[in-house]
Order: structure tokens, then C-alpha cells, then sequence
């Protein structure tokens, strides 16, 4: 049967909300892909944007769990995933939470912490 | 099966691609709207506001150092965390500020603001005290752990700087990485001896 999914609600980033054009790119998507038994959420960044290893992402549930995203291919300094992080769950799992990620900017060496809210359902 | 999950955009996506997107001669979109763009220097200059912050390392007796305190003097407020890559690169030009600037009135001050929430370490006042030694950071550093200075001074990016003057006034500010001897440095380092000259 066909999974179900209810998206984004919504991405912040910083410590404050700051209006933009709505046309603007995003710097962070999360890829849902679904095997068999698996759930896994694979988070990927922008072109130009890298995602700070030394702060594994982290998935903040509402019910207080925290989850990690993680990936075993690290650039050569060990400062940025070289791979798309990786947070898997059993199939059928349901989520909220907020997503955090520190996000850098590649050309101009800053980096900003990332927040989205992240709602799945299980398999219908 | 792969599907895009996340692909709204919203106000914080925005303020990261405003970062990706920014020239290097203004590091940060406020930046660009109020400093000259050829100099970095404040089109108008703001008093720095005070800050508050009750936890401090490298103090006498890790006492609450205020900028009241440091008025005469030039400062160098530096926003960074440990976990961030371009902030530790950045540090063995302030340790090279400190050491050449100190006696001729520089103060730097980092501002240790975290990014994840406690779980990930940062707020631990041991762990940062580790990374001032492993950075063989001599200069104040204060926690800012809940941001409060961080948001008083509108910082957006790790790591930022803020150039204060001895008068208390805001002078210069910008983001990003940068390394002993190369342009950006060059840079911090004309500011840092233009504000020093000054009486």
C-alpha cells in the first residue's frame, strides 16, 4: 500500500524569523525512502550549503526523545558529512519533531543552525 | 522509494542563502545595509550595548567581565562554539590579535554561543574550557547560553566579529572564517590598529 506522508510545516533558522522573498531556494531537504522493514530519512543540503558533522543533526520528537542523524563518510578534516546523514527508523514509524541541523555556507566559511518540523505517518 | 519529505521554505531558509550568497567584502545581509562596502566600517555608529553574561572563563577568578569595565580600550567581541569549523579556524588569528594588541589596549572577548540545545555539549562550562585550552585562548570568553547577547548584538552566523571602539561605539562588524596572513585577517588587522591609533 502506498505510504503516506504529510510534509514540512514549516523551517526556521537562527534564532529569529526574518522575512524573505518566498521565491528564495532552501538550503535543506529530507528524503524519505522506504525499503521493506526500513524507514530512513536521508537529510540533504543545498548546493553550496555543508552540514557540520560535529553536530550530528538531531531530530527533537515531541514526546522529548532525541534521534541523531549520522553517516560514516566525513570530509577530510571530519568537519562536514561527505554523505548525506542518515537517520533510520523502523517501517511504519510516526513522527513529529523539529529537525536541527547546522548548516554552512561553503563560499563564506558561516554557519547557521537550521530548524524544520518534520511530521510522518505510518504506512496506510 | 525516494521522496522529498521537507521542501518548504520559510524565513530561516532564506536567511542561510542570504549567507551563501553574500560578497566578501560584506560578510552578512545587515552588513550590507549598513556598512561602506569598500571599508566594513558602520555608516552609523552605535553605542555596543551591555552585556550580561553571569558565566566567564579567563577572568580573575572567572568574575563577570563588563564592557563598562573595558571602556578606554578597543574590543573585539568574537561570537563562535567549539563544534563549529569556522569558528576554531578563525582562532589562531585572535590568539595572534591578542598577543600583539593586548598591551596596546586590544581586549578580545568571545562570546560562546552554543547552537544545539544541552544535549549536544556545548553548554558544559568544562568542554569549553577544553577548547580554550586545546585553542590556547588566553582572552575573556563568556558563555552566552541563552543567547541573550547574541541577540543583542543580532548576530546571525557563527562565527561573528564586532569592533568596538574605545569610546563604547560599534565600529566595525562581519562573519566568517578567516586565517593567519590572508585577506580577511589583513582586514580585522587594519581595523583593529586604525581603532587602536585613535585617542
Amino acid at each position: 500500500m502506498r505510504s503516506r506522508l504529510l510534509v514540512a510545516l514549516s523551517l526556521l533558522a537562527g534564532c529569529r524569523p526574518t522575512p524573505a522573498p518566498a521565491r528564495d531556494p532552501v538550503p535543506l531537504s529530507v528524503e524519505e525512502q522506504r525499503t521493506d522493514s526500513a524507514l530512513r530519512l536521508v537529510l540533504r543540503a543545498a548546493p553550496g550549503a555543508r552540514i557540520n558533522a560535529q553536530l550530528k543533526p538531531a531530530l527533537e520528537l515531541a514526546d522529548g526523545r532525541v534521534l541523531r542523524f549520522d553517516a560514516d563518510s566525513l570530509s577530510p578534516d571530519s568537519a562536514y558529512y561527505a554523505e548525506a546523514p542518515v537517520l533510520s527508523l523502523a517501517r511504519g514509524t510516526a513522527l513529529h519533531g523539529t529537525l536541527l541541523a547546522s548548516v554552512c555556507a561553503e563560499g563564506e566559511q558561516v554557519c547557521q543552525l537550521v530548524r524544520l518540523e518534520v511530521r510522518t505517518t505510518p504506512d496506510l | 522509494m525516494v521522496r522529498p519529505l521537507l521542501t518548504v521554505g520559510a524565513a530561516g531558509a532564506i536567511t542561510l542563502l542570504g549567507a551563501l550568497a553574500l560578497g566578501s567584502a560584506g560578510r552578512s545581509v545587515v552588513e550590507a545595509q549598513s556598512r561602506n562596502p569598500l571599508t566594513g566600517a558602520r555608516l552609523e555608529v552605535r553605542p555596543a550595548p551591555a552585556w550580561h553574561n553571569a558565566s566567564w572563563l579567563n577572568t580573575p577568578g572567572d568574575q563577570p567581565l563588563a564592557l563598562a569595565d573595558l571602556r578606554g580600550r578597543v574590543v573585539l567581541l568574537n561570537f563562535w562554539t567549539f563544534t563549529c569549523w569556522n569558528c576554531t579556524g578563525s582562532l589562531p588569528s585572535l590568539v595572534d590579535f591578542d598577543q600583539r594588541y593586548r598591551d596596546r589596549g586590544l581586549t578580545i572577548v568571545g562570546m560562546h554561543r552554543p547552537e544545539f540545545p544541552p544535549y549536544a555539549g556545548e553548554h558544559n562550562k568544562g568542554n569549553v574550557a577544553k577548547a580554550l585550552a586545546k585553542y590556547h585562548i588566553a582572552y575573556p570568553n563568556a558563555q552566552d547560553n541563552d543567547h541573550a547577547t547574541w541577540d543583542l548584538y543580532e548576530i546571525m552566523y557563527w562565527p561573528s566579529y564586532v569592533l568596538i571602539d574605545r569610546r563604547g561605539n560599534i565600529r566595525y562588524e562581519g562573519a566568517g572564517e578567516f586565517h593567519l596572513h590572508d585577506g580577511e585577517y589583513e582586514l580585522w588587522d587594519s581595523r583593529i590598529q586604525t581603532l587602536l591609533a585613535e585617542r
